[in-house]
């Protein structure tokens, strides 16, 4: 049987979403046997070259390098995934996209003559073709066996976008919003964590993403009537995946109203 | 010695994270110039927590690295209450070593039989590590399973977990829970005297250096998130005076800011700790490694492997005292109260000491940030270390010996999987000339810009950044001049010093400084009494070089106000015209900076 190709590569990011292979335990030496491991720097095989069936990427794009990278990996992959928030929405780091960069200081990771550091953070969507995106920060190991075995019986994965609220009524866990007044973006928010923070009573902060027909607005006016201000709100949809819509636009016109 | 120049480029390092470059030549059988570079896309998180409040540092900071998020935590939380004066219970501080153990326990066992092991077995992967010791790797994945349960007991889940706050956790687990990992706990503790036992097999190099260790130290436990900073060259102080002892700055052609205490490299980690703190441990956890070969305290770097397995044991332990006897609490946080204030939190991450250091106002939202990171204090130490030992090694060996020697021994660092990306690139170059790095010529200028990351000290930083891509200015960045003193001796290019001035020049004017003005008459910046030391200094020791040193002073009015995007912009303009303008002139001639 010939066994599928993979490659996990990173790129700008905290380097979790790898953690959900390497925290599979033993799945993943039996995903080693059902698949080749062409390219996982971290797990050792290096070919960042290969031609691979299926390419893991995690991280934004951040540097020239990156740009330049990013391009060789789309065109030596038939199925490119990227997972994470970094790589889905250009991370929590994307934040600085909207400072003005002329008052950050360089000095922090003072780079004079090597990389350009690009003005953003920015997902891999932004410059290559993405056949499936994987939302979270991080991913769980669940989400990539899910996508793997969905991917050996040919079958296209279909994550669920689902907003966090339906996680929480299967779970029969009381609304931590309506019941204790706690902030909690999950109405916005894709399910795949399994309603993390409400289970230890607090409010989501929507590190898997924004989830298919989100209402924004309406959730950020609920916000308001808990007593957050303008600039907390905004901060609300601007966090960990601040670059992606439609978080973006509700946090950018709470942030100037 | 031969007189080619060889170049290699390893295209990806291999279990370890890091886009590094290590560069270095040789002559006369010894190794000169020693670079390694590590690079960190800037992801500026000391940034973009400005104007957050601390409710959110917990979550934010734990994305600085996915196998460290509670170390970081820890770090953060800690900062904040002392602020805040927040007095936490027992309850708290045991489950808090609980949960820290958790990931000590993981990213240990991870490093040991995923990263590190593999090299001392002649195998490429942990993958090929399974094929030749099937036991010895099921228990690792069991080890690093057992570290990432203890993490989501209290956190929920073990990467970026959202159960820490500023006060304690969310939620206390509840008695059943805990009584379900007490036999995966019990295993465990049995896995680890098995662990140590089989890393008595391994043939580990013998690679004795000198080098200074550092770790936290507390009055009777073995350190996780308190205890005061010492060193095995007799330092002894507070976290709070850190700052004071542990200088950073950037080192030519290197990304990453380097630091040292007291001048010198100093190692961080596993190896410091245990070095440091073996008498913090009991005879049960010590109990094992007395069987084998290995002696603490040690200087050999591959004895690392040896600290990790000994620490697994020691956390195993320590989660195993307190969870036996786990009660659920009243309540799993304390209130918190906002003031206004600075604080500093340091913990023992895996891979060593984690320094934070925060400025809050009245609301509890941060003001600025500072995160001292264990693998880039490491650095200044990683580069010692190749040298010495590539030149123990034997230097006549072939370029693919060599690089793959070098790669184990940053391996033994266990260099964080966060801080840096990509590849190690090894470049040798063997010739009886000085060596010059492609990137250095020996002309153009040094721009060596003094500042610090706090308000208008920083803006010689930012002007200076404005000229980056002018291919003749090579440009420095750092907040302790002194320690620039030898770059710039040596350094055959003209010197230009830029620094943040107090004067009443309007904001953003470039003024030039000689030593025979008369001050202007407020106090200058608070770098300037070094910066004009320096600029004495470097003018009294090269009275007879032909090119100048020159102090421009950046105006930042009464220091109070911010400072422009095009005030920043103009002074770049203006600094530029004054480089093009520079001449090599004798020392004698200082009236003019040729403005």
């Amino acid at each position: 049987m010939i066994k599928p190709k993979i490659a996990v590569h990173k790129f700008s990011s905290c380097d979790g979403c790898q953690l959900a292979f390497l925290n599979m335990g033993e799945s993943l030496l039996a995903l080693a046997d059902r698949v080749e491991i062409m390219h996982f720097a971290e797990a050792g095989p290096v070919d960042e070259n290969a031609s691979v069936d299926i390419a893991f990427v995690e991280g934004s794009i951040a540097t020239q390098h990156d740009l330049e990278r990013i391009q060789k990996i789309r065109a030596n992959s038939a199925y490119l995934i990227s997972m994470g928030a970094c790589a889905t929405a250009g991370g929590i780091q994307a934040l600085r996209n909207m400072a003005d960069t002329q008052q950050w200081i360089a000095g922090v990771y003072a780079q004079p003559e090597y990389i350009d550091t690009l003005d953003n953070s920015e997902p891999i969507s932004d410059h290559v073709k993405v056949d499936l995106a994987l939302w979270g920060c991080p991913i769980n190991s669940q989400q990539i066996i899910t996508t793997v075995r969905d991917l050996l019986f040919r079958v296209t994965p279909k994550p669920e976008r689902d907003k966090l609220c339906l996680e929480c009524k299967r779970q029969q866990q009381v609304c931590v919003m309506v019941s204790r007044g706690e902030s909690c973006m999950g109405a916005v928010t894709q399910n795949g964590c399994g309603a993390l923070c409400p289970s230890v009573g607090r409010g989501c902060y929507a590190c898997f993403g924004p989830a298919e027909d989100a209402n924004c607005p309406a959730l950020a006016n609920r916000l308001e009537g808990l007593g957050l201000v303008d600039r907390e709100i905004a901060q609300k949809f601007l966090f960990i995946n601040s670059a992606a819509e439609p978080f973006q636009s509700t946090g950018n016109k709470r942030k100037q109203s | 010695m031969s007189d080619k120049s060889i170049k290699i480029n390893v295209p990806v390092l291999a279990r370890v994270e890091g886009e590094g470059a290590l560069e270095f030549s040789i002559q006369d059988g010894k190794i000169t110039h020693l670079k390694l570079r590590i690079y960190e896309p800037p992801r500026y998180f000391e940034k973009f927590l400005e104007g957050r409040s601390y409710q959110d540092l917990a979550d934010t900071v734990a994305r600085i690295c996915g196998i460290c998020p509670v170390a970081y935590q820890m770090s953060a939380v800690h900062a904040i209450e002392s602020i805040f004066h927040t007095q936490t219970t027992p309850w708290i501080r045991a489950l808090r070593r609980v949960f820290y153990c958790g990931e000590w326990i993981q990213s240990h066992a991870l490093h040991i039989h995923m990263l590190a092991a593999p090299d001392f077995l002649g195998c490429q992967s942990i993958i090929e590590l399974a094929q030749k010791e099937d036991e010895a790797v099921r228990r690792g994945l069991r080890l690093q399973a057992l570290g990432n349960e203890l993490i989501t007991l209290l956190g929920g889940r073990s990467v970026h977990p959202v159960g820490a706050k500023v006060g304690g956790f969310y939620h206390a687990p509840s008695t059943r829970q805990v009584a379900k990992l007490i036999p995966q706990l019990e295993q465990g503790w049995l896995d680890s005297e098995a662990l140590i036992l089989w890393l008595d097999t391994l043939e580990l190099p013998d690679d004795v250096q000198s080098f200074t260790c550092v770790a936290m130290r507390h009055p009777d436990e073995y350190p996780l998130n308190e205890g005061r900073i010492v060193s095995d060259s007799g330092l002894d102080t507070s976290i709070d005076e850190y700052l004071q002892h542990f200088k950073e700055h950037q080192a030519p052609h290197s990304t990453a800011l380097h630091s040292l205490l007291d001048g010198e490299p100093y190692l961080l980690g596993p190896l410091a700790r245990l070095n440091l703190n073996q008498d913090r441990l009991s005879d049960e956890v010590l109990a094992p490694l007395a069987q084998t070969q290995y002696h603490f305290p040690s200087h050999n770097m591959y004895h690392s492997i040896v600290a990790r397995a000994v620490e697994i044991r020691f956390a195993i332990g320590e989660a195993l005292n307190i969870l036996r006897k786990y009660q659920p609490p009243e309540q799993p946080s304390v209130e918190v109260t906002p003031q206004a204030g600075i604080g500093f939190g340091c913990s023992e991450a895996p891979r060593g000491l984690l320094w934070h250091r925060y400025e809050v106002d009245s609301q509890g939202e941060i003001v600025n940030a500072i995160i001292v990171p264990p693998t880039s204090q490491n650095q200044a130490r990683i580069e010692q270390n190749i040298a010495h030992s590539l030149e123990k090694y034997g230097l006549e060996r072939s370029e693919s010996e060599l690089r793959f020697y070098a790669e184990r021994v940053v391996r033994n660092y266990d260099p964080c999987i966060s801080c840096a990306t990509h590849f190690l690139t090894l470049t040798v170059q063997r010739s009886e000339q000085e060596s010059i790095s492609p990137l250095e010529s020996k002309t153009g200028i040094l721009l060596l810009a003094i500042g610090s990351p706090f308000g208008s000290d920083s803006v010689a930083w930012q002007v200076a950044e404005q000229l980056q891509k002018c291919s003749n200015i090579q440009i420095i960045y750092s907040n302790n001049p002194l320690a620039q003193l030898k770059p710039l001796l040596e350094t055959s290019k003209q010197v230009v010093l830029l620094d943040a001035l107090i004067s009443e020049h309007p904001i953003g004017q470039l003024i030039p400084i000689t030593l025979e003005q008369q001050p202007v008459q407020h106090p200058q910046s608070s770098h300037s009494l070094t910066t004009r030391e320096l600029l004495a200094l470097l003018q009294t020791l090269k009275k007879e070089d032909k090119k100048t040193y020159q102090l421009l002073g950046i105006s930042v009015g009464n220091g109070t106000q911010p400072i422009t995007k095009k005030q920043i912009a103009a002074a770049g303009e203006q600094l530029q015209q004054v480089l093009k303008n520079a001449k090599p002139q004798s020392i004698q001639a200082t009236e003019t900076t040729g403005a």
